[in-house]
């Protein structure tokens, strides 16, 4: 699923390590989610889309969704 | 969450590795006791009591599967997702190797301890991780 992480990230100048300390997974996650890998859970993106202060539907782009399986 | 909060998921990782450090030194030590008993002292002690301390280097495996465990839990969802993936992997070639090897051993391969299992089974658990990992990279 493509996403704004890395522009959200960006405009806060934090390092993908900062951004996973902030939301308490490890960076590794930051990346496949950031690339698209990785689509998160409801609970994940809920984390993300309350620290961004920007609903969930903007941050993850629902238009992507193919309904294929990960 | 404030960014000076410790990661959970770092602080799972550094908890397993410490709990895996002292397990393995833990494991060595009573490798090397219970065998220098089985082979000294109680060479002659009852069956039962043999078995009691041949089975003792089983303790600190046990601690490293709660290890195992607790680190799984304390991990983020793509973690866990990336390491049951690899459990799961790891089962199945395991179960494949010893069905196939059970079929030649003894009439066209060399009988082996079953102890090879779960080596085969750790093998199969760190390549599996590997090639998983490199899914979400």
């Amino acid at each position: 699923m493509k996403n704004r992480l890395k522009v959200l990230r960006a405009e806060n100048d934090w390092t993908q390590a900062e951004l996973a300390d902030r939301i308490g997974v490890a960076r590794q996650t930051i990346v496949a989610l950031e690339k698209g890998k990785y689509s998160p859970s409801l609970e994940l993106a809920f984390r993300l889309s309350k620290l961004f202060g920007k609903p969930v539907e903007q941050i993850f782009d629902p238009e992507n969704v193919d309904g294929k399986p990960e | 969450m404030a960014s000076t909060t410790i990661n959970p998921v770092k602080r799972a990782a550094q908890r397993y590795f410490i709990e895996f450090a002292i397990s393995m030194t833990a494991y060595v030590a009573t490798i090397w006791v219970s065998r220098s008993l089985l082979y000294g002292p109680m060479r002659t002690a009852s069956p039962g009591w043999q078995y009691v301390v041949a089975l003792l280097p089983l303790v600190p495996i046990l601690v490293v599967f709660g290890a195992v465990v607790r680190y799984m839990l304390g991990v983020d969802e793509l973690i866990r997702r990336i390491q049951v993936d690899s459990l799961a992997l790891a089962g199945g070639a395991t179960a494949l190797m010893a069905a196939a090897y059970g079929l030649i051993e003894g009439d066209y391969a060399p009988k082996l301890s079953a102890w090879w299992t779960f080596v085969t089974f750790m093998m199969a658990w760190l390549i599996a991780s590997f090639f998983v990992r490199r899914r979400y990279q």
